[in-house]
C-alpha cells in the first residue's frame, strides 16, 4: 500500500503522512478521515479546543491506540503500528513516569536504552534546565519540571520524529520560549515535530505549520501565510484564523 | 533514512531495561511491607516446629525405631515454609502486581511499549523481577532454616534443594497470574483482585473437591495447592515442574498478547485462545512425562534399596487393577505405598481404577480386590502393605526376593532445642535490618553516577 496523495505545496521532502484516519469510540467519532503530512525538520502544531481529537490523532498515528481506518506512511510505505516505534517517539500529556525513582536515573534508563553517550545526556540536562533536580524523585516535581523531564525523554530518543501532546503545559511565559528555542534548535537539525497544542499563542510561535482539528475534523492545514489568504485574513493572528474556521 | 525493518531490529540492550524493573520493584512499598510481615510469621512457625520438633524427639532418642520417624523435612522445613506459602498466596500478588501496575497508573506503560523492545521481553524481563522478588522474599525462611542448623539440627541438601525449587516454582507461579491480572486490569486494585481470586479461590477449590472423584477431582487438581505437595513430600516430578512452567509461559503469553495497545480487541481474544490451545497441549504433553525422583534422605517414596533393584530388572509390564473409590482410604494408602513407588521402579506399570463412589455402599465381594498382572500370571490381593504385595509380585515374576541391605536403614535425626532466643531476630533483627536496606533504597544516587550533571561528558 502506498499513499497517492500529492506533496501540498511548501513541504521539501514528505517524511510522514496520516491518510484518512478514522477512530470511533460508539457512534461518536473522535477523529474523522484525518490526512496530512510532515516533512522533515518541521514543526507542525495540531491546533484544537479540547476534545477537538488531538491526543486520539497522535496516539492513532503512533499505534498506541487502534484506528478504524486509515493508514500512516513512512516515505510513501506503508508502516503498520507495529512498526511505527520504530519511526517515531511520542510523549503523551499527563505522565509521570517512575515517580518512586530520581530524575537522572529516569534519564540514564532511556538514555541507556538507546544507548545514547553521556555527553548527549548532559545536553539534554542542560537544554531543559533539569541539574537543580537530578537528586529529587519523579513524584516530587513540579508540573514544570516534570514536564522538562519528558521533553529531555524526548530529545534522548533517537527518532526522526517526535510527536507531543501539550508540550508547553505548565510552563509560563519565558520557560516557554525556552523551550521553544530547544525544539526549534533540534528541528534545525532535521528532526520532525508533531506538537498538540491547545493555547494557539504558543502554535503561533513555534509552529511552521498548522493542523486545525475541531469536532475530530480538519478545519484548515497549512502554514500561517497560507491560512490567511485561505481566509482572506491578511494580518489575521492563528486565533483569528481558527475562530474564522471553525 | 530508512526505517528499520522491525521494531526488533534494533537491538536494545537488556540491561538498563532489568535493571529499572529491579530498582522499580527495590523501589515500591509493598516488597518491604510483605518482607517485615512475613518475619514474624515465619519466625512463629519456626519456632512452633522446633518446639513440637523437640518433644517427638524426647522419646525418639530412647528408641532407634522411633527416631528413624523424625525427619527435619517434615518436622521443620515443610511446616515453616507452609508460613511462606500462605504469605506468597496472600501478600506476593501485590508486589507482582506492581511491576506493571505502577507503571500504568502513572502512564509511563505508554513510554515503555514504545521502547525497541518486544512485548515478550517485557514481560519476561518483568517476571525475572518477579522472580527476584521472590528470592528477597524468601530471605526470612532461608534464615530459619540456617537458625535451625545453628541449632544443631541437620538439613539433607536434596530435600531442601527440592523444596526451595518447589515455592520458587510456586512464586513463580502466582507471580505470573498477578502480572497477567494486572495486563488486562486498569488498576492495580482491580488487578489485586483478580489475582487473589485464582489464588484464594485455589484454596476453596483444594478444601470443597478434597477427596471427590472423576470431574471433581479433576477440578481439584487444577488447585494451585496442588503444586507444593510433591515437593513437600521429597518427589521431584518433571511431570509436574514441565506443567508449573508450561502455565507459567502461558500466563507470560498471555500477558504479552494484551499488554501492547493499538491492536484491535478481535485480534487479541484470537492470539489468547491460541495460547491457552498451546498451554492446554503443553500441559497435556507434561501429565505423559512419569519421571520422578525420591530425593528425600529416608527414601519414604522408594522401595529398600534391594527391592528397587530387583524390581527395575521386571521389564514386562505389569497390570494392577484396583477396584477401590478414589477417595477410599485404602486406596490413598496403596496409591501412597505401593502404586506411585512402583511407577517410579519398575519400566512399564499400568494402573486400572475400576471402583466407584457407589461401591462403596454396596454389597460387591470384589470391591477391596486388587488384581496384579504380570507375565501372564495374576494374582489378588486385599492388602495395602508392600511388605505383602512385593513377595505377591516376586512370585508372578519367579524371583526370589532380595536379602535386605544392611546398614541402609534411615536413622532420623531427632533434636532437643529450643529456639525461643531466634525470636528476638524474626521480630527485631531481621526486621531493623530490612528497615535499613528498605532506608538505603531511599537514598540518592551517588556522586559517582551524576559526575556529568554539569554538562560535559
Amino acid at each position: 500500500m502506498t499513499a497517492t496523495n500529492s506533496m501540498p505545496s511548501g513541504i521539501l521532502m514528505e517524511l510522514l503522512r496520516a491518510a484518512d484516519l478514522t477512530k470511533r469510540y460508539g457512534e461518536d467519532a473522535a477523529i474523522a478521515g484525518v490526512t496530512f503530512v510532515a516533512a522533515a525538520g518541521e514543526v507542525l502544531g495540531i491546533v484544537g479546543p479540547n476534545g477537538a481529537g488531538k491526543t486520539t490523532l497522535l496516539e492513532a498515528v503512533a499505534g498506541l491506540i487502534a484506528a478504524d481506518s486509515g493508514g500512516v506512511f513512512w516515505l510513501g510505505d506503508s508502516l503498520p503500528p507495529s512498526r511505527r516505534k520504530a519511526a517515531m517517539f511520542y510523549l503523551p500529556d499527563g505522565v509521570r513516569p517512575y515517580q518512586d525513582r530520581f530524575t537522572i536515573e529516569v534519564l540514564n534508563f532511556f538514555a541507556g536504552v538507546y544507548r545514547r553517550p553521556r555527553a548527549e545526556v548532559s545536553r539534554a540536562i542542560a537544554a531543559f534546565e533539569l541539574q537543580p533536580v537530578l537528586r529529587k524523585r519523579v513524584s516530587e516535581l513540579s508540573k514544570g519540571y516534570n514536564r522538562r523531564l519528558l521533553l529531555a525523554i524526548g530529545l534522548l530518543t533517537p527518532h526522526r520524529v517526535l510527536l507531543m501532546d501539550e508540550p508547553f503545559d505548565g510552563f509560563d511565559l519565558r520557560q516557554t520560549r525556552s523551550i521553544i528555542g530547544v525544539l526549534r534548535k533540534a528541528a534545525g537539525n532535521g528532526r520532525t515535530f508533531i506538537l498538540a497544542i491547545h493555547q494557539l499563542a504558543d502554535a503561533e510561535r513555534v509552529c511552521d505549520r498548522f493542523l486545525l482539528l475541531a469536532g475530530g475534523q480538519i478545519r484548515g492545514l497549512g502554514s500561517l501565510r497560507e491560512l490567511r489568504t485561505r481566509t482572506s485574513i491578511p494580518q489575521g493572528s492563528l486565533e483569528e484564523i481558527f475562530l474564522a474556521l471553525t | 533514512m530508512r526505517l528499520p525493518k522491525s521494531g526488533s531490529a534494533y537491538a536494545a540492550p537488556l540491561r538498563p531495561l532489568l535493571a529499572k524493573e529491579l530498582t522499580e520493584i527495590a523501589s515500591g512499598r509493598a516488597l518491604w511491607t510483605m518482607l517485615l510481615l512475613v518475619c514474624p510469621l515465619i519466625g512463629y512457625s519456626f519456632v512452633q516446629a522446633v518446639s513440637l520438633y523437640s518433644e517427638a524427639s524426647v522419646a525418639a532418642l530412647q528408641s532407634p525405631a522411633a527416631a528413624a520417624t523424625l525427619s527435619p523435612l517434615d518436622g521443620i522445613l515443610v511446616p515453616t515454609f507452609g508460613s511462606f506459602y500462605v504469605a506468597i498466596t496472600l501478600l506476593f500478588p501485590f508486589v507482582a502486581i506492581r511491576v506493571l501496575g505502577q507503571e500504568k497508573e502513572s502512564g509511563a506503560l505508554r513510554l515503555l511499549l514504545q521502547l525497541p523492545y518486544q512485548s515478550s521481553t517485557l514481560i519476561l524481563v518483568k517476571l525475572t523481577a518477579v522472580l527476584a522478588a521472590w528470592a528477597v522474599a524468601s530471605i526470612p525462611a532461608l534464615s530459619a532454616l540456617v537458625a535451625w542448623v545453628i541449632l544443631g539440627g541437620h538439613l539433607a541438601a536434596s530435600e531442601t534443594a527440592n523444596l526451595l525449587l518447589g515455592h520458587s516454582l510456586y512464586g513463580l507461579l502466582v507471580g505470573s497470574i498477578a502480572l497477567f491480572a494486572a495486563t488486562i486490569s486498569d488498576s492495580s486494585a482491580t488487578a489485586a483482585i483478580v489475582a487473589l481470586a485464582a489464588t484464594i479461590g485455589s484454596w476453596v477449590l483444594d478444601f470443597t473437591l478434597a477427596g471427590r472423584s472423576g470431574l471433581s477431582a479433576w477440578i481439584a487438581q487444577l488447585s494451585l495447592t496442588q503444586t507444593l505437595r510433591s515437593f513437600e513430600q521429597g518427589l521431584l516430578s518433571a511431570g509436574l515442574v514441565l506443567g508449573i512452567l508450561a502455565v507459567v509461559g502461558g500466563f507470560a503469553a498471555l500477558s504479552s498478547v494484551w499488554l501492547p495497545p493499538g491492536i484491535p480487541m478481535r485480534a487479541k481474544f484470537g492470539r489468547s485462545l491460541l495460547c491457552a490451545l498451546l498451554t492446554i497441549a503443553a500441559l497435556g504433553l507434561a501429565t505423559q512425562v512419569r519421571t520422578s525422583v525420591d530425593v528425600t534422605e529416608d527414601r519414604r517414596n522408594s522401595f529398600a534399596p534391594a527391592d528397587q533393584e530387583l524390581l527395575a530388572t521386571l521389564r514386562l509390564p505389569l497390570v494392577v487393577t484396583v477396584n477401590l473409590a478414589p477417595e477410599d482410604p485404602r486406596y490413598i494408602d496403596l496409591r501412597c505405598n505401593v502404586l506411585g513407588k512402583l511407577e517410579r521402579a519398575m519400566p512399564n506399570v499400568s494402573i486400572v481404577l475400576v471402583g466407584s463412589r457407589q461401591d462403596v455402599a454396596g454389597t460387591s465381594d470384589t470391591y477391596g480386590q486388587i488384581e496384579y498382572v504380570y507375565g501372564g500370571r495374576s494374582d489378588v490381593s486385599r492388602s495395602t502393605s508392600p511388605r505383602e504385595i512385593l513377595p505377591l509380585l516376586y512370585a508372578l515374576a519367579g524371583r526370589q526376593p532380595p536379602a535386605p541391605v544392611p546398614g541402609a536403614e534411615y536413622p532420623g535425626y531427632p533434636l532437643i532445642a529450643n529456639a525461643d532466643a531466634t525470636l528476638l531476630w524474626f521480630f527485631c533483627g531481621l526486621p531493623l535490618l530490612i528497615a535499613l536496606a528498605w532506608w538505603r533504597s531511599r537514598q540518592p544516587p551517588t556522586v559517582k553516577s551524576l559526575a556529568f550533571e554539569g554538562g560535559q561528558p
